[in-house]
């Protein structure tokens, strides 16, 4: 049985390919109950206006309709939702806030009538202004976009991001900052002082961008019996089940929310989207209700925050920094979402894994007239990462060292604190940097420009994890596990290390994800599943060995001591050693039975401090630019995954290129624009995307694994490190290529060719 | 207009089986797969015909099933995900696509697939320009495509040597 | 989604003929009407599905020109043996429109009538002076490409037309087509021919105005870019402000012509 010992750290091929390349896997899209409902949703075609009146009888005409939901039904309901602040009406309510919100839900006998229903409703508007970007809504005449103030959510993780009110706020002196978050220490003032040189730069613009998750946002709802069933796609079942309970005033217990395999999710699908509505309409209808968004509504139902970003450094004479200020101002839409997290996460990391003696960071999340700004892959880190690593290149120009040498001077070293009091630096970021060197420069070119960018995030959220190992009557393997496979491969994962610390072969191992009624999660984000959900299992693993153990004992009649655990099961003193299976059953007295193990995980020991990991970028590209068209062609990506242990490498180099790509994507091409008050491009046909032919001409995909993080076998989080850096390393290199200093990604074509030309960012 | 004229009943052959069915001319060919059907292995996302998620062959050519007509199938034969494999035997495309890690989410999987059945048998020893020429019109969100290309490289030079194209 | 609408299948041309009009739209492949209804721009009664008219998809060549049918897909086109020997811009130009399922599904008579402004096509049939004819139940007629196309989405089709096949005269001139292109289509597109010496020479420039322009000269030394990009009247959209897109409109003429010159074809 030693070989099995090689579950994890090798490529074993990802099972739930299998049943992806044969169409046979479920998607959220492909369940529909029978007798289900179809859905459709009515948008505000304004950014800001009251409502003055919703008609509905021509819809309620229309053949098949059964039911058109609008907020005044929900009087008796909780009917907002939001896990930080709950401040997102199911339904407009009163009055729109950006262009695109459900303003009524018709629910149909077809897709086709819901359709022609919701083409039917007539909803009337009285414009209010409308604030379509930070700076109007922080002017200080503007309107308010939430004239209410809504209380923080209680969960203690998220108290502290939600903002409670100040005295100002109660006397009702409000404005449109939906969250701000300061952090700082030593004396900033003192250091600029004392400064051999200080860079500015800013503001400087990270776009809105669109996660597009393949499989837009949908479910299909069943309310009955006092009783909520809702199958969706959603990265956090237990946080949805949390609103939705809120919301029928039900308790945990009976409300069910499963999430089979997502089609994309990259953070865009963490906490509450379109559930309300689906349970809104099965709740008003007594029937299952399926909605499924479009590409376009799905936009519209969640976006990731665009950022403005100032930031100022001091140097000594030998390029140690000695502070760094930072003030960044976020776009984060009509409703707050997940945004104070995105937040407070972009103040945390936009100074980067340097050693930073003095250090002030301000954020303020602020709400406009615009599609929802949440999580997206990354969470924060790629807006401050672009002002501060850009700012750090025009340092290194100026003091005459190169990209790698600046850095080199500034790293933090491993257990260094980025963030005092918290866990030190769980990575060797320099023998990163010197990977990352080796492999960029030893293939360069006499037209390449090359850039770097390192960021370091505190990931893996708060850590509550559990996890279930059931072990069967014929020695196979149950895993209960709530973190969603959303193809970032936790479902093999997850086996590997059942099947290694059972010591059973992997084809023995079965995993059941996110599904309420299985065990608690509280998320599968913030690239924790590896860590904190495989140490729940290692734990749950420990636990089922354990039972056995006691059970062989009474089995055989001998101490507890007799018994040794082994692979696949126990050996009872000098004995031949006998299977798990066998154990239950004669524990049983017949060919029945299970033991069941449990893993829990809190904010304990290893994972006691926080955060639990650090999750670093490490990322480097050479480009060359076409004089003539500014188009450029990335001639090498690097990478290094600083993951302690890969559990599947294949599957870390898979995360990281897809990180990547995603990354290049919102460097060069990715940008939501607003024109008034709807977007001009929200489809995919305008939002433009990385594609095949953009793959770069080199790609080198690094692993180190050093076992230094707190996971199983040493493992840390990854999958989103690789993205965050991506856009800073790209402008850095455009600056070098151009010898001018980007202000905003993606750099398109004419971006580049107006910095090439000295013409003004935008222009006729 | 009447009721009967809204719609028809089409004869098709779906991966091999002949079905009948009444659709309304409204229809596209991807809820007619997806919903009278029940052949969920097609998916949609951009509906605009430009992400290649809903990528399907009709007789043998690719067409995009969130715009193509469920009654323009009537008489033709129409070829999806779930007529790739034989019985429990992965085509080598599927094979491939597993092994190479081609996918992570699978999501857009099935209209790689069907897109890359299509330019093999096109084109059985595509160049590496070729494959990203042709699968360009294609979307994936997860791998960043290169292992995407080795999986179309790898299956094509498995079927070269079957002499199975 | 789409609108309620009934479907004519005729097998005939001339019973399409007399169905075809303002309510009730051709259609072949569908790739541009399919997404134009979804969007709601055209709500149309009827659609007359054209696939089973065998007479639509011929490529016939005589000793004056190569005529392809309305219902010729890009694919075949790109693939097809005669119109690669007498009119080798066209075979490579319909190899690089839309995506692989567009080029399967979509025609030459399809992607004309529709005059989506920046279609590839337009500008490659203008550099090679080619003609549309029209069908309609009481007569025929046949118009040039500047004749044919008048505007975005207009075009001087009447709706009781339809068109039927398009001409290019032989021996067709050749030369190259090059584009620039961020999004699902070109931003600027310059086709650049020469037919002989004696001949003038021809660049058309496309997607980049409202409707395809041609420029001819006695000889290339006549072609100044410059000035063309001086004259185009840019639409910008997101890849592309109106100077941007006039200044690639001056960097693909200049290489357009550099490379006709130096012995490119069918490029």
């Amino acid at each position: 049985m030693s070989e099995q010992r090689s579950h994890v750290g090798s490529p074993v091929l990802r099972r739930d390919l299998f049943a992806k390349v044969t169409g046979s896997a479920k998607y959220t899209v492909d369940i529909t109950p029978s007798g289900t409902l179809h859905a459709k949703v009515v948008r505000s075609s304004h950014a800001h206006a009251r409502i003055t009146r919703i008609n509905r009888e021509q819809a309620l005409r229309t053949p098949g309709v059964v039911a058109v939901v609008i907020a005044e039904d929900l009087k008796d309901l909780f009917s907002r939702f939001g896990h930080i602040v709950p401040d997102h009406c199911i339904l407009a309510t009163g009055k729109v806030r950006y262009y695109g919100e459900p303003v009524a839900l018709v629910v149909a006998e077809t897709l086709f009538a819901a359709e022609d229903g919701a083409a039917a409703v007539e909803v009337e508007y009285e414009d209010l202004v409308a604030l379509m970007n930070p700076a109007e809504a922080l002017a200080q005449d503007a309107p308010l976009i939430h004239e209410e103030f809504y209380r923080a959510a209680t969960d203690e993780s998220f108290a502290a991001m939600a903002a409670a009110p100040t005295p100002e706020e109660e006397a009702g002196e409000r404005d449109n900052v939906a969250h701000t978050v300061e952090i700082g220490w030593g004396d900033v003032d003192a250091a600029f002082a004392d400064a051999h040189l200080v860079v500015e730069d800013g503001p400087v613009h990270y776009p809105m961008l669109y996660a597009y998750a393949m499989e837009p946002y949908n479910a299909v709802a069943d309310f009955h019996d006092g009783q909520l069933s809702v199958v969706s796609t959603a990265q956090h079942p237990f946080m949805v089940r949390t609103d939705l309970a809120r919301i029928f005033d039900l308790p945990l217990s009976r409300v069910r929310v499963e999430a089979p395999y997502l089609g994309g999710g990259y953070g865009s699908k963490s906490y509450t989207k379109v559930e309300p509505l689906a349970a809104v309409g099965s709740w008003a209808t007594g029937r299952p209700v399926k909605l499924v968004l479009d590409v376009e509504e799905a936009i519209y139902t969640t976006r990731a925050d665009s950022a403005d970003v100032t930031v100022r450094s001091a140097f000594d004479a030998d390029g140690t920094i000695i502070a760094r200020e930072f003030d960044l101002v976020l776009d984060s839409g009509a409703y707050a979402d997940n945004s104070p997290l995105v937040l407070a996460k972009a103040v945390n990391r936009c100074f980067g894994p340097y050693r930073v003696p003095n250090v002030r960071a301000r954020g303020r999340s602020v709400y406009t007239n615009t599609s929802p700004a949440s999580s997206y892959r990354g969470f924060g880190a790629p807006q401050g990462a672009l002002a501060g690593e850009l700012n750090l290149e025009r340092a290194a120009r100026e003091l005459g060292l190169d990209s790698f040498e600046i850095r080199r001077r500034n790293l933090v070293r491993p257990g260094e604190e980025i963030l005092p009091g918290k866990r030190g630096i769980d990575a060797d970021l320099l023998a990163d940097l010197e990977m990352l060197s080796d492999s960029l420069n030893s293939h360069a070119s006499a037209d390449s420009a090359i850039g770097i960018g390192f960021t370091a995030s505190d990931a893996g959220a708060f850590p509550v994890s559990t996890a279930q190992v059931r072990l069967q009557v014929d020695g196979s393997v149950l895993v209960l596990s709530g973190s969603t496979e959303m193809g970032q491969g936790s479902e093999s994962a997850l086996a590997q290390i059942a099947a290694h610390e059972l010591g059973v072969p992997l084809e023995s191992v079965s995993i059941a994800q996110s599904d309420t009624i299985g065990p608690y999660e509280r998320t599968t984000g913030a690239s924790r599943t590896t860590t904190l959900a495989g140490l729940a299992l290692q734990r749950a693993c420990t636990d089922a060995k354990q039972k056995v153990a006691e059970m062989a004992a009474e089995v055989f009649g001998v101490p507890a001591t007799d018994i040794e655990s082994i692979e696949g099961g126990v050996r009872v003193g000098d004995k031949s050693p006998v299977g798990f299976g066998e154990v239950i059953s004669r524990w049983f007295g017949a060919a029945a039975g299970e033991v069941t193990g449990v893993g829990l995980l809190r904010r304990d020991g290893v994972t006691k401090k926080m955060p639990p990991f650090w999750e670093v970028g490490v990322v480097g590209v050479d480009l060359a630019i076409d004089p003539d068209t500014g188009v450029i062609r990335v001639q090498q990506l690097a990478t290094v995954a600083d993951v302690g242990f890969a559990i599947n490498p294949r599957a870390v180099e898979g995360q990281d290129l897809g990180a990547a790509t995603q990354g290049l994507g919102g460097a060069l091409f990715e940008e939501l624009v607003y024109d008034g008050p709807q977007l001009t491009n929200p489809n995919i046909v305008e939002y433009r995307v990385p594609r095949m032919q953009d793959l770069p001409e080199r790609i080198d995909t690094m692993i180190a694994a050093r076992g230094d993080g707190v996971g199983p076998y040493g493992a840390k989080g990854a999958g989103e490190g690789t993205l965050n850096p991506i856009a800073a390393a790209v402008a850095g290199a455009v600056a070098k290529a151009t010898g001018k200093w980007p202000t905003r990604v993606p750099l398109t074509p004419e971006r580049v060719w107006r910095l090439m030309n000295d013409l003004p960012e935008d222009g006729d | 207009m009447s009721e009967q004229e809204l719609g028809r009943t089409v004869t098709t052959t779906v991966n091999g089986t002949e079905v009948s069915r009444y659709v309304l001319n409204r229809s596209t060919l991807a809820q007619f797969l997806r919903d009278d059907l029940g052949l969920t292995g097609t998916k949609l996302s951009c509906e605009l015909q430009v992400c290649g998620v809903c990528s399907v062959l009709v007789d043998r050519s690719p067409v995009s099933a969130c715009t193509y007509l469920a009654v323009d199938v009537d008489g033709r034969q129409v070829e999806t995900v779930e007529g790739l494999a034989q019985g429990d035997s992965l085509h080598p495309l599927q094979q491939a696509f597993v092994e190479e890690f081609a996918l992570q989410c699978g999501f857009c999987t099935s209209g790689f697939l069907m897109m890359s059945v299509a330019l093999l048998r096109k084109n059985p020893d595509p160049s590496e320009e070729q494959i990203k020429e042709y699968l360009d019109g294609n979307i994936c969100r997860c791998t960043g495509y290169a292992p995407i290309v080795e999986a179309v490289q790898l299956a094509a030079s498995r079927m070269r040597e079957e002499g199975n194209v | 989604m789409l609108g309620s609408f009934t479907v004519s299948r005729p097998t005939e041309l001339e019973d399409a003929l007399r169905l075809i009009g303002e309510d009730s739209l051709a259609y072949w492949g569908g790739t541009e009407l399919f997404l134009a209804m979804k969007m709601q721009l055209l709500v149309p009664d009827n659609l007359v599905d054209l696939k089973a008219i065998r007479q639509l998809s011929d490529v016939r060549r005589t000793d004056s020109e190569l005529v392809i049918g309305a219902g010729v897909t890009h694919e075949q086109i790109a693939e097809d043996k005669t119109v690669r020997e007498s009119a080798g811009l066209l075979s490579s130009v319909t190899a690089r429109v839309g995506n692989s399922r567009v080029r399967a599904q979509g025609t030459i008579g399809g992607n004309l009538c529709f005059a989506e402004p920046r279609s590839d096509l337009a500008t490659a049939l203008l550099a090679l002076d080619a003609s549309v004819d029209f069908r309609s139940a009481t007569g025929q007629r046949s118009l040039t490409i500047p004749e044919f196309m008048l505007g975005p989405y207009w075009t001087a089709r009447e709706p009781e037309e339809l068109l039927v096949a398009v001409r290019i005269p032989l021996p067709a001139p050749a030369g190259v087509y090059l584009k620039f292109q961020f999004t699902e289509r070109p931003s600027v597109a310059v086709a650049a021919v020469e037919s002989g010496a004696d001949q003038p020479v021809r660049v058309a420039i496309g997607a980049v105005s409202e409707i395809p322009i041609l420029v001819t000269a006695d000889d290339w030394s006549g072609i100044d870019a410059a000035a063309i990009a001086a004259g185009i009247e840019p639409v910008p959209d997101l890849t592309g402000s109106v100077s941007y897109k006039r200044h690639l409109v001056e960097v693909l003429v200049n290489k357009a012509v550099a490379a006709v010159q130096a012995g490119v074809r069918d490029v």
